[in-house]
C-alpha cells in the first residue's frame, strides 16, 4: 500500500460513535431513533445514509423504518421483502392467514415439482368453493385420506405433501417462529432446486427466521411486512420528486464516490464484516478492510458504527459476538464506545 | 544542399505558452499537491488521490492546462468509468478554459476498444461492422448453443444461460479457470465441469464465426491487436500523447496492459487512483495493478492527495487508523 494520510484544515467535530445493540433488532430500532434525533438538528433525510456490507443486513432496519414512516431508497441488492425467495415464504405465511388469497396460493402451488398453471388453478378453485377444507378443515381434510383423495382425486402427490405441512402449522398456537421454520424445512429443497445461489439466498431465509422470533402472532409479522411502502418502479427510484425527503440505504459497494453529513454502518459484526469467508485469505480480506474505509470516508460530520451483539450463524453454528476486527481495539481518543440500553 | 530534420522534443510544446500567460491561476485555484498532479505534463505519473481530496478537480483542471499549453485536444485520452464520468469532467474543463477541452478524447474503456477495433478488426479475422452482444443477447447466444448441444434435455440439471454467461465472463475478468469458480460458487455443477468447458469453448468459436463480440471481447480483442500488430499500435501512440486513466484501482489485467500498450512508445501517462479504495476484486478488478505501477514504470513521479475536504480530523483519523491497522497486520 501507499502510506498517506488523509488530513483537513477545517476544525472541530465529534468522535466517530462505536454502538453495541443487544439484538438485531436494539440496532435498527437504535438508528431510527437517532436518525430522527439528528432530523430534529436539522439535517434532512437527504443527509443521511445507513450503509452495510451486504443487502441483508438491512432487512430488518427496512421493517422498523417502513413502522416509523421514515421513507427510504434501497441502492444495491434487492429490499428484502422484494426478494423471490423471502415473497416464496411469506406466501406461506400468508395463506395460513387468509386462506382466500389466491395470489399466494398460486405462488406455494407452482413451486411445486409437477403442478402447472392448469392444476394450480383446480387447487385455487376448490379451495374458494371449498370443497377443500379452509384453515380449521385442514386437520380433518388430510387426515380422512382416503377418502380426502377420492374425493378430490387427480391432485399429484406432491400437493399433498404441502398440506401436510400447512396442516401442521395450521394452529395458531404455535408461534410464528416455529411455524417459519418448519416451512423453511419443507421450503428447502424447492430453493435448492429453484436458484443457483441458494446459498447465498438461504442467508436471507435465515434472517427473516430471526425476524419472526420478535413475533407473537403471523398476523401481526404479516402487518409489518405489508407496511413496507408499496412497490417503486424503477424509474421513482432514478428520480424521486423533488419534494420528497429521504433516507439512502446503500451497500457499500454502491456508496462509492458519494458523501453524507452522516453515515450509519450497521452490521459490523465479526462474520458479517468481514464476511466470514474473507478469514481464509489475506487478499479478501484487506478488501474488506478497504470497505470499512470506503464506508467511513463518506460520512462529512456524523459517523455512527453500530453491531449487534448476540447473532445466531446457523451455517457455522456460532453466535456471533464480537465488533468487526476493523475496530475493534481501536482507542477511546478515536472512537467512542456506546452502548444501547 | 544542407538540410535540417525537425525533431519532436519532449516537452515541445511547453515552448508554445509560458506559464506567466495562461488563463487560469493554476496555483491560486488548487492546492500544492494537486497543483503538482495538474503541471506535471511529460512522463509517467501516479497520483494517489484519497477519499474526498478533489480528484475530480484534479483531472478536470489538468485537462485544461494540458490544452492551455497547445496540446492538440485529441491528442489527449481520459479513460474512465463511466461514459458520464468523462462526459462531466470534459463539460466541466470546457467551462473552466473553454470549447477546446470538448474536443478531448474521453471515454470508458470499451468505448475506446470498440472505436479502434471497428477499424482493424480484420486483423483478427473479424469483420469491421461486427456486431456488440450486450449482456442479454451474450446469454442467449449461450442458451442458443446450449439447445444445440442438447445440454437443455439432460437427466441432470444443467446450468441456466444466465449462471453460464456470468461464469465465462467473471473467468476471464478475473483469470480464474471456470473450473475453480464453479467450485466456489456453484459446487453442485461440479461433475459436469467438462460440459461446461465445452460449451464455453463452442460460445467462443460461435462469436467468432458470426462476427459477434460481447462486451469482455472488446477488451480481450483490443488487448490483442496492441499485442500483435505494431503499425497499429505505433499509429495510436502517435496519436493519443497524453494518456490519463481514472479509477485505475478498478482496472483489471487487461485494462492495465492496453493502458501499458497504448503508452509504451511515448509513455506519457497519468493514473488516478486510490489504494485504498480497491473493492471490485469480485468483479475482476486487481489491486496489483495500482500497486505495482510504480515499479513497473520505476521512474514514475507519485504524487499524493491528502488534504481532504469532505470530512472532519475525527472521522479521517479513525479512517487512517482503520488502513494502518491493516498495513501492519501484513507487515507491509
Amino acid at each position: 500500500m501507499y502510506a498517506k494520510q488523509l488530513y483537513t484544515k477545517k476544525s472541530g467535530g465529534n468522535l466517530p460513535q462505536l454502538v453495541s445493540a443487544q439484538t438485531e433488532n436494539q440496532q435498527s430500532r437504535y438508528v431510527v431513533q437517532k436518525i430522527l434525533e439528528f432530523r430534529e438538528m436539522g439535517i434532512p433525510l437527504e443527509e443521511m445514509a445507513v450503509l452495510f456490507r451486504s443487502s441483508f443486513h438491512s432487512f430488518d432496519l427496512e421493517i422498523e423504518l417502513a413502522k416509523a414512516n421514515i421513507p427510504f431508497l434501497k441502492f444495491g441488492g434487492f429490499k428484502f421483502i422484494e426478494t423471490a425467495h423471502v415473497k416464496d415464504v411469506v406466501a406461506y405465511l400468508r395463506v395460513l392467514e387468509n386462506p382466500k388469497d389466491v395470489v399466494s396460493w398460486n405462488r406455494i402451488l407452482l413451486l411445486i415439482d409437477g403442478v402447472g398453471p392448469r392444476t394450480a388453478e383446480k387447487v385455487v378453485d376448490d379451495i374458494l368453493k371449498r370443497r377443500v377444507g379452509l384453515v380449521k378443515e385442514f386437520k380433518e381434510a388430510v387426515t380422512a385420506t382416503t377418502k380426502f383423495w377420492m374425493e378430490y382425486g387427480g391432485y399429484p402427490e406432491n400437493v399433498r405433501k404441502l398440506f401436510d405441512v400447512l396442516k401442521e402449522i395450521v394452529s395458531p398456537d404455535i408461534p410464528p417462529a416455529e411455524k417459519t421454520s418448519l416451512i423453511l424445512q419443507y421450503y428447502e429443497p424447492i430453493l435448492r432446486a429453484r436458484y443457483e445461489d441458494h446459498l447465498k439466498r438461504k442467508k436471507d431465509l435465515e434472517t427473516f427466521q430471526n425476524i419472526t422470533e420478535r413475533y407473537r402472532s403471523v398476523d401481526e409479522l404479516l402487518t409489518d411486512l405489508a407496511l413496507e411502502p408499496p412497490n417503486e418502479s424503477i424509474a421513482d427510484i432514478e428520480s424521486p420528486g423533488p419534494e420528497t425527503e429521504y433516507l439512502t440505504l446503500s451497500t457499500i459497494h454502491s456508496a462509492k464516490g458519494l458523501e453524507w453529513n452522516t453515515v450509519f454502518v450497521i452490521y459490523a459484526l465479526e462474520g458479517r464484516f468481514p464476511v466470514m469467508r474473507a478469514a481464509a485469505s489475506d487478499e479478501e480480506m484487506e478488501e474488506e478492510r478497504r470497505l470499512m474505509y470506503v464506508a467511513c470516508t463518506r460520512a462529512k460530520e456524523h459517523l455512527i458504527i453500530t453491531y449487534p451483539m448476540n447473532i445466531y450463524d446457523r451455517e457455522s453454528g456460532l453466535i456471533l459476538t464480537k465488533p468487526s476486527r476493523f475496530i475493534e481495539g481501536i482507542g477511546e481518543h478515536l472512537l467512542e464506545p456506546w452502548v444501547v440500553d | 544542399m544542407k538540410k535540417f530534420t525537425l525533431k519532436t522534443l519532449p516537452g515541445d510544446h511547453l515552448h508554445l505558452v509560458q506559464p506567466q500567460h495562461l488563463r487560469i491561476n493554476y496555483k491560486q485555484e488548487i492546492n500544492p499537491a494537486q497543483y503538482e498532479a495538474v503541471t506535471s505534463v511529460n512522463g509517467p505519473h501516479l497520483i494517489i488521490a484519497g477519499a474526498g481530496t478533489g480528484k475530480t478537480r484534479t483531472i478536470v483542471y489538468r485537462v485544461a492546462y494540458l490544452v492551455e499549453l497547445g496540446i492538440k485536444p485529441d491528442s489527449l485520452l481520459l479513460l474512465t468509468f463511466t461514459r458520464r464520468a468523462a462526459q462531466e469532467m470534459l463539460r466541466k474543463a470546457s467551462i473552466l478554459l473553454d470549447s477546446r477541452c470538448e474536443q478531448v478524447s474521453g471515454g470508458t474503456f470499451h468505448s475506446f476498444a470498440n472505436s479502434v477495433l471497428r477499424k482493424h478488426a480484420g486483423r483478427l479475422g473479424y469483420e469491421n461492422n461486427f456486431t456488440i452482444l450486450d449482456q442479454a443477447d451474450a446469454e442467449d447466444v449461450v442458451n442458443l448453443i446450449r439447445t444445440r448441444m442438447k445440454y437443455d434435455t439432460r437427466e441432470k440439471r444443467f446450468p441456466r444461460k444466465e449462471t453460464l454467461y456470468d461464469l465465462y465472463s467473471r473467468s476471464l475478468n478475473t483469470v480464474t479457470p471456470v473450473k475453480e469458480l464453479l467450485a466456489a460458487d456453484y459446487p453442485q455443477y461440479m461433475e459436469i465441469e467438462n460440459d461446461i468447458t465445452a460449451l464455453h469453448n463452442a460460445y467462443v468459436k460461435y462469436k467468432h464465426e458470426h462476427n459477434l463480440m460481447d462486451y469482455d471481447d472488446l477488451l480481450l480483442n483490443f488487448a490483442l491487436l496492441l499485442r500483435q500488430e505494431e503499425a497499429v499500435r505505433a499509429a495510436l501512440s502517435e496519436h493519443y500523447k497524453y494518456i490519463m486513466v481514472d479509477e485505475y484501482q478498478d482496472t483489471n489485467k487487461l485494462q492495465a496492459e492496453i493502458v501499458k500498450l497504448l503508452a509504451s512508445k511515448h509513455r506519457n501517462l497519468m493514473v488516478v487512483g486510490d489504494d485504498a479504495q480497491c473493492i471490485y476484486s469480485f468483479r475482476g478488478s486487481t489491486i496489483r495493478n495500482i500497486l505495482t505501477f510504480s515499479e513497473e514504470f520505476n521512474d514514475c513521479r507519485i504524487i499524493k492527495l491528502e488534504e481532504n475536504y469532505r470530512s472532519t480530523q475525527p472521522i479521517l483519523n479513525l479512517a487512517n487508523e482503520i488502513i494502518v491497522r491493516g498495513r501492519e497486520r501484513l507487515g507491509s
